[in-house]
């Protein structure tokens, strides 16, 4: 198992330098710098700023130099543990993510928890019911959420929970909650803010787990060791639940590897319009403005993140799976 | 002795088709088995027929704006007239924009009717981009359509909104097929390869998908965006930019497949198969495949309308399609405000077909996945 | 993907069913005096000032939060904080109350703008409430000599910065000195200092005045002190995002930065140990009011929480140099606080439930129904501010193309760019993005600005003419049409296309841009439009690798502070990227102009700023009666209220003026002194 983990590892680190230098790659692409985009900010809120101003942006931003001394700078700041400082927010960058990161994850784990929580049985009723009415029913809602287009839908709700009840409009807090001390005043306040970012962002991967789970709870339950057991007099439950459901669960297995940057990222379109301080507008706008530093940061930390997720459901799949296990270490 | 004993052992003819039916035909009947499906599939079908025939059934010039059609709500077509006869027909608008609250109102005007024909002549085109016409669906006996008909109102430029929402449909159940189609044939290749062979194919292979995944598909998008020439048409640009990230998205699938070849490659019906001296080849096609075709159906199903949620999703980050191109991720966008919401909700239409088609392709899939299901 | 036939037949169909269409759909295109009737817009109006000292008050109050700190002795006496030559104020309706949070939205620390405005009186002069006069800002008043070359100002005795040090000419010299003289700190330095490329110099000449003297007759330098320029801009603004402008800084406080100072090792030290790399960062932190809540300003508020949180919270600057005529320091509003909001259909529907109590900023004007529809709801009334640039809309010509030599021809013909004028049809775009309550025309400011060349230049080549437009085509050599009716070139006979690159603003240029191609198509004209991200596109453009550029004109109503977006003096342009170059190289780098017209505009320009004001507001006429007459810039819809002009205030507000200037020179809200405003209730 050692060697295994070791050799994982070490091909772990390497792939995390490449995402470095793909990733400082695609983010200069666009023939745009901060300055320019800053110019164009400037331009668009009705000022200006001079060639002379510019230069001394540029200057001070050290967007002058040839990019491989750029990404060497970048890199060997990185190796260190210091990502620098926003060029936009003018605080290091582990702050301003660090500032976001919580409610970020606090968020999807909310979305992931009401996903699975609604897809799981409705997944294992569809297939144990195939073809009856429950099973058209249940599949239609769970899919009703993947259909609708979830930014529509978080603009509507916003609208008509204004509307209609008058209610604080997008956020996580009320606006005199977001200065305050943490009290039990101000944790209400959040929950009060999370049910519907939440349960917009959980709609959408209720469908995608349905469908895999009834997909692959069907394959199994046709498998002749499901006869044997049903023949054996085992309860209808045990015979589901005791081994079809875990082997069905075999590729969650693989994909639990993308949830952990899910977790940082997934939730970007619902927070761009309900305006949640979270990771996800942080990225786009760091793309936008060109702050690279933030940007890079962003990218590099959810490469990490897929690269671990990957490393995980390996380990996972084998746990799971001993004919994996014993195959893989063979 | 026990009642299963007595049963005769004459085979019914039923039964006998059963048995000599090929793998085909046992696929058609198990997929009309699931109602949903077959219905699913009947929708589709006419979505695709409505955006090959897509310039016949619009009938407005979808580019042609003026500000007097600006934001007219749904106008019915009045089917009778006084006497009870058939003589479907629209009124004539009169607009005003009230000057203290800003608002447009339109008021239609019985006295002037316009007729409703069908095979109605609108804007030219070339049907089936071959031959040049200009008769449409539904017309107006005289003047044209675009100053008449507003089956489901107009957009704020006064452009008719069920004219672009059905060339909308052409776009978008289209443009995505090719990166969808490449994303998949990458994905089942590489990820069986890596599956079944394991080794250092199958990690080289991994770290390329780790690498490869851990892009984050915006910036990308962003920044391939910002590098193709200024000349190129939004569709242009599209299409090109799918067809890189489809270089890219066949990573979730071979992991999935190279999860079940693992898994598969330690059953005992594959066992019997190398032992029986079958090659490798042999084992993969014969064999393999069509273990998990199921799980490849239900992917592409998927992939389908994941091609089309991207398209909305990515208009919305206003990365995808652009106008002048009209496709349901631009048509969304010029819903997605609060001007809309409160005073053309009319244009929240285009999100009818968008989930219509996802769900119909979802359970088109659900269905294909139980009737390719060997076990069943 | 359809191309739009203008086959014959459908063409004749078109044309014939203009009338027809008419006949069965009639609305009513919105006129000037529907405008009226909406009530919304008002008379231009502000507080007044009061520059009589026998009229100034003897006896001095202060907010309530102020008064206990004077008690618990962390304040000397009001008496003693407020200059002994105050800017006095007669609060436009009546005197006000302290108190009060002044709650606004902003969209991150990208938004500076929102909070600089605010504290724009921090500027050494500012302008009348109409926009028309220069009057005095944090300085009490400048003298120009006859001879253009000397520059004296005023400051007021006894004026001191938030944090209770004197403010006197030692700060100008300081910055200009340790500041603007450090090539490190700021490397290139602003043409506004160098008028014909000669550089001039600040003097102290005593503690309250400060002279610059120049080599070369230089009028416009009064001007430009007062506008929003890298010389008159004034701390807030033009000390921010590392830029070092301003004139003057707080010399006190920043001397701690600077090796001149203390030494290289010491400051460099210093910045390691604070988090930044090394002592030129350190200083563009400390020096900036956005970031640095320790930085003294002059303003009417300080930070106390910065700009990247998700609250920027400001609170009264306690050594403000403006009271009321009660004798009163201003402001009276206690703090002002921004909520972050990042997308802006949220902040409008925010602004609609009442939670902002002053925005004018982000406010979407095709949002107009909907919020009226919830004045009452939200408890606000909405006022439109006009504003006064020609164009909010209109297409960039790029003079100086090279990418294709077929458009190239094209766009630097004047009869094509007038046909393409003569093509839009203004009423139409009017009426569907502004409400019709723009002023359709050229890009020329407008009448009421010194600069206007006159009402006859609203309409030239700025009218819809298709006919005329048609014929102006055909003569020039574009008569030959392809089968679906759009003009080919001359060089390979294929369709003549145009690339429009436009930008989601404030007004959707891409549909707007989608509104004129189709126009164009009636003078056989296909323009295709590339919507793109704003940072791109800039760049885009600025490379000169732009055909048609879609923007607006703002600032140019007063063209030698802002003329950018209407003559190529300063480099990247949009009329003609190279051109802007070669003038402002002085002929080293970039593209000369072939176009007579071009050095023309290059020579009245460059005349202007050695010309006293009527001469330099006669040059700018002369120029734009060019610029209108040659169409560089196809004008639309201007003088609107598109831009910082939907203003939405609580009806808890006083002293609130019907109708604010709306533009660039006047840093809207900051000219209508928010100092001024406070809550009645």
């Amino acid at each position: 198992m050692l060697p295994y983990l070791l050799r994982r590892l070490v091909l772990a680190a390497v792939t995390i330098v490449a995402i470095t230098l793909v990733t400082f790659g695609i983010l200069h692409l666009p023939p745009v710098d901060f300055v320019t985009a800053y110019a164009a900010q400037a331009a668009a809120s009705g000022t200006s700023i001079s060639a002379a101003e510019a230069d001394a942006m540029r200057l001070a931003y050290g967007l002058n130099q040839p990019l491989w001394v750029q990404y060497w700078k970048w890199l060997s700041m990185v190796s260190v543990g210091d990502f620098g400082r926003s060029f936009e927010y003018g605080r290091p960058v582990t702050e301003v993510i660090g500032d976001r990161l919580w409610l970020t994850v606090l968020l999807s784990m909310g979305a992931i928890v009401i996903t699975w929580g609604l897809a799981l049985p409705i997944g294992i009723y569809s297939a144990v019911r195939q073809y009856s009415i429950g099973d058209y029913v249940f599949t239609f809602l769970g899919f009703i959420g993947l259909a609708i287009p979830n930014f529509l839908l978080a603009l509507i709700v916003m609208y008509f929970g204004f509307r209609l009840f008058g209610i604080n409009v997008g956020g996580l807090f009320s606006p005199d909650q977001q200065l305050a001390p943490w009290t039990w005043t101000k944790v209400l306040d959040l929950l009060n803010h999370l049910p519907v970012p939440v349960l917009i962002l959980s709609l959408a991967g209720t469908a995608q787990l349905v469908r895999i789970m009834r997909a692959n709870l069907l394959d199994e339950l046709r498998r002749p060791y499901v006869v044997t057991a049903r023949a054996r007099g085992l309860s209808e439950r045990r015979v589901i639940m005791k081994y079809p459901v875990r082997a069905a669960l075999n590729p969650f297995a693989s994909t639990i590897g993308y949830l952990l940057p899910f977790m940082v990222s997934g939730s970007v379109i619902i927070s761009v319009v309900l305006s949640l301080p979270t990771v996800g507008p942080l990225l786009l706008r760091s793309l936008l403005s060109q702050d690279m530093l933030l940007a890079s940061t962003i990218i590099l930390l959810l490469g990490i993140l897929t690269v671990f997720g990957t490393l995980l459901s390996d380990l996972l799949l084998m746990w799971i799976d001993p004919r994996i296990r014993l195959g893989q270490l063979r | 002795m026990s009642a299963a004993i007595s049963e005769p052992l004459v085979i019914t003819e039923a039964e006998t088709r059963v048995a000599v039916a090929t793998q085909r035909q046992l696929i058609w009947w198990r997929f009309r088995k699931h109602k949903l499906a077959v219905v699913s599939a009947a929708i589709v079908l006419a979505f695709y027929v409505i955006g090959v025939f897509a310039d016949s059934i619009a009938y407005s010039e979808p580019f042609d704006t003026m500000a007097s059609r600006s934001y007219i709500p749904p106008q019915p077509i009045h089917w009778f007239d006084a006497d009870g006869r058939f003589h479907p027909r629209v009124y004539a608008l009169k607009g005003k924009r009230d000057p203290r609250t800003f608002k447009l109102s339109y008021a239609p005007d019985p006295s002037e009717p316009r007729d409703v024909v069908l095979f109605g002549r609108g804007y030219d085109y070339n049907l089936f981009g071959l031959l040049p016409t200009d008769i449409h669906l539904l017309g107006v006996a005289n003047g044209r359509p675009q100053d008449a008909l507003f089956l489901l109102g107009t957009d704020q430029l006064g452009r008719d909104v069920f004219s672009r929402l059905v060339l909308a449909t052409q776009t978008s159940l289209t443009i995505g097929l090719v990166g969808v189609t490449l994303s998949l044939v990458l994905g089942v290749l590489l990820g069986g390869l890596s599956g079944l062979y394991g080794g250092w194919i199958d990690v080289t292979i991994q770290r390329v998908i780790e690498i490869l995944r851990s892009i984050p598909t915006i910036p990308l998008w962003m920044g391939l965006a910002a590098a193709v020439p200024t000349s190129w048409s939004p569709q242009r640009v599209y299409f090109a930019i799918t067809l890189i990230i489809s270089l890219i998205g066949w990573t979730e699938l071979a992991r999935v497949v190279r999860g079940r070849f693992l898994a598969l490659r330690e059953e005992d019906f594959i066992t019997a198969a190398e032992l029986c001296g079958a090659s490798r080849l042999r084992i993969i096609f014969k064999h393999m495949v069509p273990s998990f075709l199921s799980h490849i159906i239900a992917a592409v199903s998927l992939a389908l309308p994941a091609m089309i949620i991207s398209e909305t999703t990515l208009s919305f980050l206003g990365l995808g399609l652009r106008p002048p191109a009209i496709s349901w991720g631009v048509l969304l966008q010029d819903a997605q405000n609060l001007q809309t919401l409160a005073l053309a909700p009319w244009l929240l239409v285009v999100a009818v077909p968008v989930i219509v088609v996802i769900l119909a392709f979802n359970f088109l899939g659900d269905g294909l996945r139980d009737a390719a299901d060997p076990y069943g | 993907m359809i191309t739009p036939s203008l086959s014959r037949r459908s063409m004749l169909s078109a044309l014939a069913a203009s009338p027809a269409a008419m006949a069965f759909l009639r609305s009513a295109i919105a006129r000037a005096d529907d405008l009226a009737a909406s009530g919304l817009v008002g008379e231009l109006q502000g507080p007044t000032m009061i520059t009589d000292p026998a009229k100034w008050p003897t006896k001095f109050a202060e907010a309530p939060m102020l008064a206990e700190l004077v008690k618990a002795g962390k304040l000397p006496p009001v008496e003693q904080r407020i200059p002994a030559e105050p800017m006095v104020w007669q609060p436009l309706n009546e005197v006000g109350k302290y108190g009060g949070t002044w709650r606004r939205a902003f969209t991150g620390p990208a938004d500076g703008e929102n909070g600089n405005r605010i504290q724009s009186s921090d500027k050494p002069l500012n302008w009348s409430a109409d926009g028309s006069k220069i009057v005095p800002g944090m300085a009490k008043g400048y003298l120009l000599s006859d001879d253009g070359k000397t520059y004296t100002l005023s400051l007021r005795k006894g004026m001191r910065w938030s944090d209770g040090a004197p403010f006197t000419a030692d700060d100008f010299i300081f910055w200009f000195e340790d500041i603007y003289g450090n090539p490190e700190i700021v490397p290139t330095p602003t043409p506004e200092m160098r008028p014909k490329g000669k550089p001039g110099r600040m003097v102290k000449v005593d503690e309250t005045t400060v002279r610059w003297e120049f080599d070369v007759p230089y009028y416009l330098f009064e001007e430009i002190m007062a506008g929003d320029t890298a010389m008159g801009g004034g701390q807030a603004v033009r000390q921010a995002a590392k830029v070092s402008f301003g004139a003057y800084a707080p010399g006190h406080y920043l001397k701690q930065f600077l090796p001149k100072y203390s030494s290289l090792e010491a400051v460099n030290a210093r910045a390691k140990q604070e988090g930044f790399e090394n002592w030129v960062q350190m200083l563009h932190f400390k020096k900036d009011w956005e970031l640095n809540t320790e930085v003294p300003v002059l303003g009417p508020w300080r930070s106390v929480r910065p700009i990247n949180t998700p609250i920027w919270l400001l609170e009264r600057n306690p050594y403000y140099y403006a009271v009321d005529t009660a004798g009163n320091q201003l402001p009276y509003f206690d703090r002002v606080q921004f909520t972050l909001a990042e997308n802006l259909e949220i902040i409008n529907l925010r602004a609609m439930a009442g939670e902002y109590d002053e925005q004018e900023r982000h406010i979407d004007l095709a949002k107009l129904p909907v919020l009226l529809d919830n004045q009452a709801k939200g408890n606000y009334k909405v006022h439109l501010d006009l504003g006064f640039a020609g164009s909010d809309f209109m297409f960039h010509v790029n003079q100086s193309y090279t990418g294709d030599a077929e458009i190239r021809k094209w766009l630097t013909n004047a009869d094509f760019r007038r046909a393409l004028a003569l093509g839009i049809d203004r009423d139409q775009l009017n009426e569907t993005f502004w409400l019709g309550v723009g002023t359709p025309g050229s890009p020329a400011p407008g009448e009421i600005m010194p600069q206007s060349p006159g009402p006859v230049w609203r309409k030239k080549w700025s009218v819809l003419d298709i006919a005329q437009a048609n014929a102006l085509l055909d003569k020039i050599g574009l008569a030959k049409k392809d089968g679906d009716g759009y003009r080919v070139r001359t060089d390979n006979g294929q369709r003549l296309r145009l690339e429009v690159i436009a930008i989601a603003a404030f007004l959707p240029y891409p549909k707007l841009s989608e509104m004129v191609a189709d126009q164009w198509r009636q003078i056989g004209i296909q323009a295709d439009v590339r919507e793109m991200e704003r940072g791109l596109g800039f760049a885009k453009q600025t490379n000169n690798e732009h055909q048609l550029f879609v923007w607006n004109n703002g600032g140019t109503e007063l063209l030698y502070l802002f003329p950018t977006w209407a003559v190529p003096v300063i480099p990247g342009a949009a009329f003609g990227p190279k051109y802007a170059d070669w003038y402002s190289s002085g002929g080293t780098q970039g593209m000369k102009p072939d176009d007579p017209n071009i050095m023309k505009i290059f020579d009245l320009y460059t005349e202007a700023a050695g010309l006293k004001a009527e001469g330099r507001n006669h040059n700018a006429q002369e120029i734009w009666k060019i610029l209108v007459d040659q169409q560089y810039g196809i004008g639309t819809v201007g003088q609107s209220p598109a831009g910082l002009g939907v203003r939405l205030v609580s009806n808890r507000l006083g002293n609130i003026a019907a109708r604010v200037c709306n533009a660039q020179h006047c840093r809207t809200p900051g000219n209508s002194h928010p100092e001024t405003w406070y809550f009645k209730s």
